[in-house]
Order: C-alpha cells, then structure tokens, then sequence
C-alpha cells in the first residue's frame, strides 16, 4: 500500500501512567505500539444460517476464517490484501447480483452470506475445470494412474535405483502384498502409458518390482526373514473375519485385514488356495512352488489361516459364518461359470470347458488324450492364451486360435506373438456359428466360422464385431476349448444365504465403494463381484473392500466412509489419507533388515531376470514423473473436493506434449507447455503448474522488496514469471523462499537440499529486519528487544530433504501450512530425530548440549505462534 | 477525419455543438470557443450553483456515463463528494479501447474546452482539486488540442489557482497512456496512471471510494464530461428532454460496415438502430443487409428484424448487445457471422489482461468452441458448454470484459442458429468464408457420422 492512513485519534490507546516497578520486558511489550487498532468495533453477520462476529474492516473471508467457517482461496495470500485472481472464494451474499469474492470484499453488519450455495460451488468447479484444462503437469504420474492398484511406481523404483528392494517391496505392499506374483502375470497396463517412452522406451515397470519381490522371497525362505510390511501392524481388535475365497482378491483383503488387527479366516473350495493363480495360470508363467505359495505365506505368516475344501453353499452358509460370530464376511469367489456360445452342438463331446482343462493341466497332469490332436480355442483373454499355450505345450498336433475381434482388441494381446512363435496359428474377426459333429460317434470334426466386420465402439470403445453374412468357413478340429469368459457361479444364493443378490449381468451385487451386498455384514470384492477382470484389479479390489471392513468392524459409520474411502484411494483425483497410512505415514524407517553391504555379497540368483545391476539401472531410468508438490497442493486438494480432477489424457499418438498430460474435462484445449527451471539453487520453478495466482509476484514485491516475479504477456498467455523469462537466477532474489512457500501448487517449490547451519554476524546486522519478513518459515521473528531478533532462533531450520521424503509418502504437509508442525508432529508420536533437525551452534542450543529441540516442541509453544500474527510484527505494511 | 453525419433531428448537440464550417478557428482557439459560450457553465457553477447546486443538476438531468456501463452520473459524483478522505480526483477517461473507434478522439479534437470545462466543473463539484484527462498515447491530435486548450484555459484563469477568483484550485493536466485493450477500464486507467500492472481490481470498493492512489475519484468518459456544460447551461431539464427519458441526452456513434457513407452522429438517445443505418446513406449499394454488431469487440449481432430497437443502454442489453463503445458496424450477407463471431471473442481472449482464471482460460475456451463452430468440428455438447461457461464467466468475472466478451457468439447463436448449423451439421458456409468447414466437413464424412 502507498499510502499511510493516519490512525484516527479516539482510537490510540490512551498509554497509562507507567507503574514505578515495571519489568524490563514489560515495558518493552508496551513499547511496541499494537500495528492495528485493535478495539475496532464488532459487527454481527450471518453465515451458513449461523451469526457470526467480526471486526469492521475486516474481510468475509477473514471473519469466516476466524469462525471456522472455510472458503476455498487459491490467490490469497494472508499478508497481503485480497488480489482477486483466482475467483475462487466466490460466496452468495444476499441482494448482490453476482457472488462476491470473500477474499477482497468487506464484511457489513447484518450481511447473510452463504459459503456453500449450489452457485458458488458450481463457479468453483467451473473456475478448478478451466484451471486444469490448462494445467500440463501430472500430479501422480501416468504409470501410477493407469495401474489399477495405483501402485507408487516412481517411488518403488527409486527404491531400487538405490539398491533398496526391500523398501522397494514394502512400498509395493502397500497397494499389493504379492509384487512377485503380478511381476509375472500382470498384463502392466502401467507401463503403455510410460513417459519415459518420449525418452527412448518405457520403464520395464513389471519386472522392476518382480526383482524386488522375488528378493524378499529369496531372504524369507533362505533365512526366514518377514517379509517387509508396509504399515505398522496394528493390536489385535478382536473382531473376526471370514473371507470366502483364496483367489487374490480374498488374499489381498485378508492381508490388510490382518495388517489392521484382525482375526482373519480363509475359507477355500479347493484344496490348496491361490484361485485362478493356482488353477488358471499355468505353472511356466507363475511357478506354484517358488513364487505363489512362499508370496501367499505374507498371510499366514501375520496369522490367517486358510481352510481349505471348503465350499459356501455346500460345506456352510452365510447364516452358519455369522451364527460362529465371524463379524464381518468378505465372499471373494471369483468367477468359474463359463459362458456359453449358444451355438448348435456346443455339447458334443470334445467342446470342452476352457476353465477345467487348464485345472488339470495346472496341477501338472496330462489332460487325457490331449497329445497328437488338432485344437481349436475359441476366446481371446487369459483364458484363450493359456489353452493354446498349454495344449502346445502338451502335445497337440495343430492349435488355432479363433477371436471374434481383431489382434490389438485382445486382453492379453501382448502373449500373442510367443504363441505365435510356438506354433500357434491364430485367426481373427470370425465368431463361431455352429459345431460340426460326427452323427456316428457324436463326436467333434470341426467348428464352422463366420467372418466378423467392425460395427460401431460399444461401451468399452472398441468396435462391436458384426457377421458379415456369406462368409462362412470351417475348420476342421478334435478338440474344441471354450474360453470365452465367465461369469460368477452364485448358485448358493438361496436358504442360508438370504440377503446376497445377484445383478442384472449375473455378478453379486456389492457397492463400489463400501463393498456391502445386499446382506448385513457381508461384502463382495474380486471377480465375483466386477466380473472376471485381472488379478491387479482383483487385488485392488480385495484392499479396497478391507477398508470398508475394518471400518465396519470397527463401528464406523458405512454411509460416511463413503467420502474417506474414496479419499483414501491414492488414485490422481484421491488424496492419500488411507486409514491404515494415518498411523504409520513416518514409518520409512527400516525394519529389521540386513544390512545392504551383506545382502550384496551373499546374493545371485539364477532364475531372476534381472541382475542386480539390471534392476538398479532400470530403477534409475525412472523419470519421477510425480509432482513435488503433492500432498500439499492446494489445486490438487480443491480439484479433489470438487471433484475436477477426474480424467487424465492419454498419450495419443503424434500428438505434441501439450496434449499428454492435462486433465480432461469438457474445456479441454490448448494448453501451455512453458520450460522447467532449476538454474536456482534453492528454488525449483514449473510454470507448466503455474495457475498465474499472483501471490509469488505480490509477496516477492510487497514483502520481500525484490520483485522478481510479474503477470508477462497478455491474454490466455498470460504467465506469472520473471521478466523476459530469464532464469531465476538472473533476478534480484535473495533466496528467501517466500514465493516458494506461498505458492499454491508446485509452480515454485523449494528445491530438496540439507540446510547448513547459519550464523549470524551481530557485528555487521544492521538490525534492518528484512530477514524476518522474508523467511518462508516464520523461524525470525522480532522480539520485544529487537536487537535479539536473530536468537529467536530456538525454532528450527527444516531438513527439506526430510520433508520431501515424508511428503512423497504422506501427502501431508507439516511446513508449509502448519507453522506449528513440530509440536505437532511430537504429539503424534512421530519421531523428529536429528536426521530432521540440523544441528544449532551451541550457543543457541538449550541447556542441557545436545539441541534440545525436542523438548522445546513438546512444550507445544514458545512463543512462536504468538509471534506468527498477533500484534508482534515489525511496522511493515 | 472522420466523417460527422448529420444528426437525425435538429436537435441540439450538446457534445459536438455545431459542425465548424470550413476555415473557421481551430478548436483550440480560446477565443473563439468562450465565444461560442465555453467556460459559461464553469462561471455558473462557481457563481451561482456552488459545489451542491452543480451536483443536484446534474443528478437532475438524468446523465448516464457515456464509458459504456451507463452508470448514473449524478450517483458517482454525490458519492464521491460526500467520501471522508479531504484527497479526491476526477479522470477523465480518453482510452478509447475498441480499435475501430474514433468518437471520443473526433470530440477531444474538436471539442477540447468542452472535455476539460467538463473535467474542471466535476473537480469543483466533488471537491477534487486535480483532474486528470488520461488519452491514449497514439492520440497525437487529441492530446495536443487537450494541452492547447488546457493551457489556454489556465492562462485565462479558468483553470488552475483560484479558478475565476472563485478560492478554489483545479488543475486539470492531460496524461498520455499506453496499452493494450484492457487499459480502457477504469481500474486499470487508474493503474496505469499510478504506473502499476496494467490489471483490474476488484470492485467495490468503486474508485469513487477508494480510486486513485487509493482516493476517492470520479471517473468518467471524455463524453460524459464533455456534456456537463451543456447541461450546467441549459439546465437539466432541457438536457431531460433530449432522446429517451430514462438515459436522456446524445451519444456519439460510429456506423460503419457496409454502408453507403459511414462517419459518426451524434444522436439523441433512443434513435432507432434503422436510423442509424439510415443516417449513413443506409446499406452500401450492392450489398445486402444481414446483421448489424452493437458494442465494438465485445458487442453483440442483431438481425434485420431487430433494426427498430431504440440506442439505448437498457434496449440494447435485453437485445444481447451493448452500447460499449458506440460502434454500429453493418454486416452484409458476404460476412460469415460464425468466423466474425469467432475472431471477435478471440480477440477479446487475447487482449484479456490475463489476472483472472475465468477470464484468462474461461475466453479462450470459448473462442476455441467459436473456433470449433467455424471448422465445422463443434462437439453436440458445444452450445450447451459455451452458454453455461458464458453465465459462469459472467457470474464470478472481475471486470465487465470477460461478462461482455462472449456477446458475439452467444447473439450469433441466438439469433442467427441457422448459420451455425449449416457449418456444424453441413459443413458448408453460406457466406463462402469459412474454407475449413468444408474439408472438416469432407474428412467427417469419409469417416462416417460423428
Ligand atoms: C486361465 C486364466 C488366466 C489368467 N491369466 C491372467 C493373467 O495372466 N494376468 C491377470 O492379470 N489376470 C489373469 N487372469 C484373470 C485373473 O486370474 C482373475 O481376474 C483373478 O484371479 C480374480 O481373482 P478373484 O480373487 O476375484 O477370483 P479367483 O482367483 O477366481 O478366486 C476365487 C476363489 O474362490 C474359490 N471359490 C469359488 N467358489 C467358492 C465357494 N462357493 N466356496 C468357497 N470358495 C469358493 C475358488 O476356488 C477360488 O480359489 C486369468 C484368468 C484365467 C481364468
Ligand atoms: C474492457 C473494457 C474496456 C473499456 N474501455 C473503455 C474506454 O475505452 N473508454 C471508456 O470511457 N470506458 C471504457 N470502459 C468503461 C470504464 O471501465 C468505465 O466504466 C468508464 O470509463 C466510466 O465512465 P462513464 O461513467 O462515463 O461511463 C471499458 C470497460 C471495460 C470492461
Ligand atoms: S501442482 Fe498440484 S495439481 Fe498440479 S500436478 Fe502438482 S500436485 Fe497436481
Ligand atoms: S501391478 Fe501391474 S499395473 Fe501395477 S505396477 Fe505392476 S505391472 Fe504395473
Ligand atoms: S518415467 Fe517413471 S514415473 Fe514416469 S511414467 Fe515412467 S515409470 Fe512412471
Ligand atoms: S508460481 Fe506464482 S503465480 Fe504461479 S501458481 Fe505459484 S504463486 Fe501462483
Ligand atoms: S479471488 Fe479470493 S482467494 Fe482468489
């Protein structure tokens, strides 16, 4: 502000006569005049139907901060008056056209303002849309989106870059307890949406975390050590679950179930558990000895117990689990009814169930009479591919694969070319019309075909197939194998089992989010309820369903976990506030662990892909597409309130890097693409995130005086940047990390780096105080003797490094929004060892050596929070 | 320079006066002008009407602000002579943002004494002892007859210390200023003018509260100033009977196009859009009329059967257009209304001052869909995005821009749907302007129906 407004004088304070014995810091306090007048009179308005008091002069906004009543804001910016940039703090005062904006408009007595309106929040979400339609940055990267798990990719791959697979496997573990299982069967959906492939080719994202995995296999079955968990484990509740079904959906649940604390149950069919990864995936794509049972045992190594050939239905009922006091059922049996073609003669024999023969052949038997045929596979998934493949693999004299669809429309297209490569002779776009049987012995001769054209995409956007009439043919076979997909056997629905129902597309019906059916206690997860999917989704699905039973179990409320759940999700859109991280979001601590220099030397194994080297460097190539800024962005956090956030463009082939990366809403369209800048050494600068809030050019000219930010060019190219975009080391900055601090997304971040200690030259300060208004944390204040300012300094430095690393992992932010983080972090039992804290001269230290900071922080308050707004400031404004 | 069309009644013209017949004095000719009745009203106002008086007369005589919000003048300046702060300013606005306006360059070069009469008896009337006459910089003419004729005036002890002995100071001092579009509104001429970021603030508070270097101030448009004299001297209920009753006087405006004999006219408020044309030797020979475009880059098309709505600031806003700038640009049937539309908010986008999101990301999106419209490639959802974006743009905008910047595209749609459609269901462009169209059109077909 240029000008000063004279105080009007029936507002000084009158000073009282100064008693005769007054303390030194007394009089100092009094000294330092209050900055505002404090006694300006109160006004009474209402908001959300509920009064409210402020002061005159001051803003809606800032009444309804100090009511706790919250307005999304983006472009303000605390120390200085409202900007109005970012519209989004828009509220519904009654008789004003158009919504003001809390942040620069002044509250009045007998306002009635709405905070919440239907209008508000739609200029919101309108104002968050457009903000992403042009903001070309990733808030977890493409790899993280596209799997089905949202696995923390980057990070486990930064894990092993550095030769750490155990914590690589532990961060796996978090979204997926069997990193080696899905480093093998999993069809990696992650990895076609790799950007490193605008480098050269995509990370190899499977086998990275299949290494990890199997490391953690090697060391647990060759010295017994646990395998890593990914949270804390918690005391046991007492509650009971009973999970019917071993495939990896009910694994999954149950491990996090165990994870939380409770008794945990398994109730299989068949004798030995694992599902489809027992008896559909065959032995050479996942060996059943070596990886799936030692991965399994994580399950009963934290106490599940599996009870095996026992089948809902036939061996107990829902009604039998919940009268044995199971408090919570998970049913997770998959999907084992094939479907049908509907064809003529699709009886005969030699039409034989996809499903069972790979049952057979899984458990290492010969499927009778196999040897020497001819072999038609109709299907195109998991299911398809593994038919053909075995039947090669069991002596079959000629196998065809028949798929109504084209190649790149395959589920497992990517297994094509090796089956192709063993022989396999494959056909595409024809569907099957009837079975040619020998009227003599009623046996098969052969499969008469249709060619199949392209209709229009359904709703999965691939293209319908359509019978091009006249185009039959016949191939002339043995044996038929129908792998056409199926569907979940529910046959048990009925007496015993009430309550559970089955859908219109024949799955169970279970809720998306809380997992409940139709019965009380009772949840659907896997491919029973989604359909026969993948075993990533499965899992997924298995993990997810476990939150919602542990907080079923624990009493919450369905309905509103509703709203955590889905915020617990580490999805793009989903904040990462997963009950089970709440408690253990600083456990990156190591675990009992080997150290690294002896695993090194005691280990090579030949079975695995990868060297050790290999890994490393496949670790390394990883770009760390996440936003540095996550979990304490404000964009990110409205865009998920508001639900905005949703969709993420895909790559799309020749098109320019503009389009990759942008969220997709209905604004979509050109959008920037501006040059990183890290030529700073304590500033990174992105201004693809960029929103052109303005705070860092307000805060940089008004509080700091440097002004090396400004709005440049007009328009929509309009950019909050340096002048001529010059590098920010090239501009007066002096380093103070205010804009950075300011910032509400990951345009200006403080680059990671390890604070050395500062010292101050009390000769040469020429007590100007620049300093204290410039330091991004508040850790300067001016004290009632000013000269001392310096020595405030009992509040610490901050390890950037530390905060990077808790911020990756967390989503939460201990600096930069919560200036008492410290205190703070102690109650939650969280550990600021001196890892955290960087070590004071001793002069400044407190009694006692060491650097005593842990005892300051658990006093919870030194004056520091006083300091941070109150009256103490230095006359500034 | 442009050419001034006669007025459609001879009635009188309280902004241009008479048309000075050829090798007569120089506007600025102090002489000359306090002959033809300048600085009159300045005399009245510090002899008889005082500071209240003048404000009551002008409240009286109905003056709207000619900057293109229509705003009651009387309200501002009663507001702004009844604020605390003893610092006030007027600031006469004489940007003139719309590229193809010259109205308040023709009036400050011919009518300089009555701009800065009317600039000094403001500053008398709301207690302000500065007056700032800001003009764009490219403006050479304008500004040096301003300068000429506030010399002159001050030399002659109408301006400056002690105004006509009358105790009180009023400087009136012309300002160049340089920019871009944007620079028109008045928090950013206020800006400007403090040599800040060219970016608007938010209102309120209005500048009459909190203005200039954060006082109280009066802005206005040059034409809005320039009329007062007239009004001081002929009353205010004269200046009442002149044109509509509820904005009463005369407006300045620039018809151009496909017309015979474009120029500027000073008519009465109310004037018939027809008349307009008409007052312009009517549609160019040859050419056949399709729209006329109200309110400069930022106006709104109106189709033939809209050509009897009366100029005025509450007609024209119900009709989708405004006054704006006072352009009335004629649109024949060789104009292609969807790429017009479509380049205009373009235009709009790109001259936004880029502070606000809706504004900044919320007008390029719009010329994209406008852009969208053109190729022949709009999504189904297209109109739909662009009235819903349009409201809520307006809703939340700062500035009147980004609430009047979608108005071309939203009448196109509005009145001239038929065009739009053949470009996105036929992929054909009536007016043969739009080349994409058709081979987007070609493609889709290849391709089947999208
Ligand atoms: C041949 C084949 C190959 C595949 N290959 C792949 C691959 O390479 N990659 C990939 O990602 N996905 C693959 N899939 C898909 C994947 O296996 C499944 O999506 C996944 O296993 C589903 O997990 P689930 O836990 O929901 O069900 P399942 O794995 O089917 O597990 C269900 C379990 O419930 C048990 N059960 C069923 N009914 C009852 C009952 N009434 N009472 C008690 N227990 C019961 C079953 O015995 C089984 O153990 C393949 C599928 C098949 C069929
Ligand atoms: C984008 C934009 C451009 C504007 N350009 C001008 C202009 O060139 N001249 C002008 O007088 N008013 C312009 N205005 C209107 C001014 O903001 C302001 O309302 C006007 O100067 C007030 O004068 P009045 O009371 O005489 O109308 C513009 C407004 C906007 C939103
Ligand atoms: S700046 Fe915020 S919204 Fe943008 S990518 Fe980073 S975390 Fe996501
Ligand atoms: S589980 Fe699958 S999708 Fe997820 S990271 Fe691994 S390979 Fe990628
Ligand atoms: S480079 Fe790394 S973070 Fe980026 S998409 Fe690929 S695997 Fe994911
Ligand atoms: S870089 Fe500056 S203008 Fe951009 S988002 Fe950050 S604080 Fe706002
Ligand atoms: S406009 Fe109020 S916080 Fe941005």
């Amino acid at each position: 502000m240029t000008d000063v407004i004279a105080r009007p004088p029936d507002l000084v304070p009158a000073s009282p006569p100064a008693p005769a014995a007054e303390s030194l810091a007394e009089r100092l306090l009094r000294t330092q005049a209050p900055q505002r007048p404090q006694s300006a009179p109160a006004i009474r308005l209402e908001v959300d139907g509920r009064v409210v008091e402020g002061r005159e002069g001051q803003t809606i906004l800032e009444v309804c901060r100090d009511n706790g009543i919250e307005i999304p804001t983006l472009c303000y910016e605390p120390k200085l008056p409202g900007f109005g940039a970012c519209r989004m703090c828009v509220v519904d005062v009654e008789g004003e056209e158009h919504p003001p904006i809390s942040c620069s408009r002044a509250a009045e007595a007998g306002m009635v303002v709405r905070t919440q309106t239907e209008e508000v929040r739609r200029l919101r979400r309108t104002n968050l849309e457009l903000i992403f339609s042009d903001h070309n940055a990733y808030c977890l990267p493409p790899c993280q989106n596209k799997c089905p798990s949202h696995i923390d990719i980057p990070g486990f791959l930064k894990a092993n870059a550095e030769g750490e697979f155990r914590e690589s496997a532990r961060i796996f573990k978090r979204t997926i307890p069997f990193p080696s299982i899905l480093g093998r069967v999993c069809p990696a959906p992650c990895e076609e949406h790799c950007r490193r492939d605008e480098v050269d080719e995509a990370i190899a994202i499977r086998d990275s975390h299949r290494y990890a995995g199997d490391q953690v296999i090697r060391e647990m079955v060759e010295r017994d050590v646990d395998p890593p968990l990914p949270f804390e484990l918690q005391p046991p509740t007492g509650k009971r679950v009973a999970v019917v079904g071993s495939g990896p959906a009910g694994a999954s649940a149950a491990y996090y179930l165990l994870i939380a604390g409770h008794d945990v149950t398994i109730l299989e069919r068949d004798e030995a558990p694992g599902g489809m990864l027992r008896y559909g995936i065959p032995e050479y794509r996942l060996p059943k000895a070596r990886v799936l049972e030692p991965e399994y045992e994580s399950i009963t190594r934290l106490g599940g117990r599996f009870e095996c050939g026992r089948e809902l239905g036939r061996d107990f009922s829902l009604d039998d689990l919940q009268n044995q006091g199971y408090d919570a059922v998970v049913l997770a049996i998959g999907c084992y009814d094939t479907n049908k073609l509907g064809i003529p003669n699709e009886d005969a024999e030699g039409v034989i169930d996809g499903l069972e023969y790979l049952k057979i052949a899984t458990l290492g038997h010969t499927y009778p009479g196999h040897a020497g045929t001819r072999v038609v596979v109709i299907g195109g998934g998991f299911t398809a591919m593994d038919c053909v493949r075995t039947s090669v693999r069991q002596g079959a004299a000629e196998v065809t694969l028949v798929y109504r669809r084209d190649m790149k429309d395959m589920p497992a297209a990517s297994e094509v070319h090796e089956a192709i490569e063993e022989g396999v002779t494959t056909i595409f776009q024809a569907g099957p019309t009837r079975v040619l049987v020998d009227e003599a012995t009623g046996r098969v001769t052969g499969v008469e075909f249709i060619r199949m054209q392209l209709g229009a995409p359904d709703a999965s956007g691939r293209r319908r197939p359509e019978p091009a009439p006249g185009t039959e043919f016949v191939l002339e076979c043995d044996r038929v194998l129908l792998a056409i997909g199926q569907g979940p056997d529910l046959s048990w629905i009925g007496p015993g089992n009430e309550g559970a129902q089955a859908t219109k597309q024949r799955r169970l019906r279970a809720d998306a989010v809380t997992f409940e059916t139709g019965r009380a206690g009772v949840f659907g997860t896997g491919d029973v309820r989604n359909g026969a999917q993948t075993v990533v989704q499965a899992i997924a699905d298995g993990r997810r369903a476990a939150y919602a039973v542990d907080a079923y179990v624990r009493g919450l409320d369905l309905g509103a976990i509703r709203t955590r759940q889905t915020l617990a999700e580490p999805q793009p859109e989903f904040l990462s506030i997963v009950p089970f991280t709440s408690e253990v979001k600083e456990s990156r601590h190591r675990l009992s662990s080997l150290p690294a220099e002896e695993r090194r030397s005691t280990y090579v194994e030949y079975e695995i892909p990868y060297s050790r080297s290999e890994a490393v460097a496949e670790g390394t190539r990883c770009l760390q597409c996440t936003c540095e800024a996550i979990g304490y962005c404000d964009l990110r956090r409205l865009g998920i309130e508001y639900g905005t956030t949703l969709r993420t463009l895909e790559p799309r082939l020749n098109r320019g890097a503009g389009y990759r990366s942008v969220t997709e809403n209905r604004f979509t369209g050109y959008n920037h693409d501006y040059l990183r800048d890290d030529s700073h050494a304590f500033i990174l600068r992105e201004p693809s995130r960029c929103i052109d809030c303005g705070r860092c050019a307000n805060v940089c000219a008004e509080v700091v005086g440097a002004a090396c930010y400004d709005f440049m060019r007009i328009g929509f190219d309009t950019l909050v940047t340096t002048p001529l975009d010059m590098s920010l080391n090239d501009t007066p900055c002096v380093s103070c990390g205010r804009c950075a601090e300011t910032c509400p997304t990951g345009a200006l971040m403080p680059k990671p780096r390890i604070l050395e200690k500062y010292e101050v030259d009390e000769s040469r300060c020429i007590l100007c105080g620049i300093c204290v208004d410039a330091c991004p944390y508040d850790a300067l204040r001016c004290g009632p003797d000013f000269e001392l300012a310096h020595t405030s300094r009992e509040e610490p430095m901050i390890d950037l490094i530390a905060i990077a690393a808790v911020d990756r992992e967390t989503e939460m932010t201990y600096v930069r929004r919560e200036r008492d983080w410290a205190p703070r972090a102690l109650a939650a039992g969280r550990d600021i060892g001196p890892r955290m804290l960087p070590v004071l001269p001793a002069s400044l230290a407190g009694p006692g050596g060491g650097n005593g900071h842990a005892a300051a922080h658990a006093t919870g308050d030194n004056g520091h929070a006083a300091a941070g707004d109150a009256g103490g400031h230095a006359p500034h404004d | 320079m442009t050419t001034i069309l006669p007025s459609p009644a001879s009635g009188p013209r309280p902004l241009l006066g008479d048309v000075p017949a050829a090798g007569g004095p120089a506007p600025t000719d102090l002489a000359a002008a306090v002959a033809g009745g300048a600085f009159a009203a300045l005399r009245t106002v510090v002899g008889d009407l005082g500071p209240t008086g003048t404000l009551v007369t002008i409240a009286a005589s109905g003056l709207r602000g000619r900057g293109g919000g229509g705003f009651p003048a009387g309200d501002k300046w009663r507001a702004v002579a009844s604020a605390d702060d003893p610092v006030r300013y007027v600031v006469a606005n004489g940007y003139e943002a719309d590229p193809a306006q010259a109205t308040g360059r023709l009036l400050m070069e011919t009518r300089p004494f009555a701009v800065v009469e009317g600039a000094a008896i403001a500053a008398l009337a709301v207690g302000a002892r500065e007056a700032i006459v800001a003009v764009r910089a490219e403006y050479a003419d304008a500004v040096r007859a301003l300068e000429a004729a506030a010399f002159a005036a001050e030399e002659a002890g109408y301006l400056g210390r002690d105004v006509l002995r009358s105790g009180r100071d009023v400087a009136v001092t012309i300002r160049t200023v340089q920019g871009a579009y944007m620079l028109g509104e008045e928090t950013v001429l206020l800006k400007a003018l403090e040599g800040r970021r060219g970016q608007p603030e938010q209102r309120p508070p209005h500048p009459s509260e909190r203005g200039l270097f954060g006082h109280p101030t009066l802005v206005h448009n040059v034409a809005t100033l320039a009329a007062v004299p007239w009004v001081v001297v002929h009353g205010a209920d004269a200046f009442r009977a002149i044109g509509d009753p509820d904005a009463p006087g005369t407006m300045l405006v620039q018809v151009s196009g496909a017309v015979a004999a474009p120029g500027i006219a000073e008519v009465p408020t109310g004037t018939t859009l027809r008349t307009l044309v008409d007052l312009a030797g009517g549609v160019a020979p040859g050419r056949t009329f399709k729209a006329v475009l109200v309110g400069g880059p930022t106006g709104g098309f109106l189709p033939a059967e809209l050509l009897d709505t009366p100029y005025t600031f509450a007609a024209l806003r119900d009709a989708g257009a405004h006054v704006g700038s006072g352009a009335v640009v004629v649109a024949d049937t060789t104009t292609c209304l969807v790429d017009l539309a479509r380049l205009l908010v373009r235009f709009s986008a790109d001259e936004a001052c880029g502070k606000t999101i809706p504004c900044r990301i919320g007008l390029r999106r719009l010329a994209e869909i406008g852009q969208r419209y053109a190729d022949g490639t709009a999504r189904p959802t297209d109109p739909q995005l662009l009235v819903d974006l349009a409201d809520d743009c307006a809703a939340s905008a700062l500035c009147d821009h980004e609430r009047l910047a979608p108005s071309p595209l939203r009448t196109a749609m509005r009145y001239f749907g038929p065009e739009i459609d053949d470009h996105v269901l036929r992929g054909t462009c009536p007016a043969g302007v739009c080349g994409p169209v058709r081979l987007a059109a070609a493609a889709g077909r290849q391709g089947g129906p999208r």
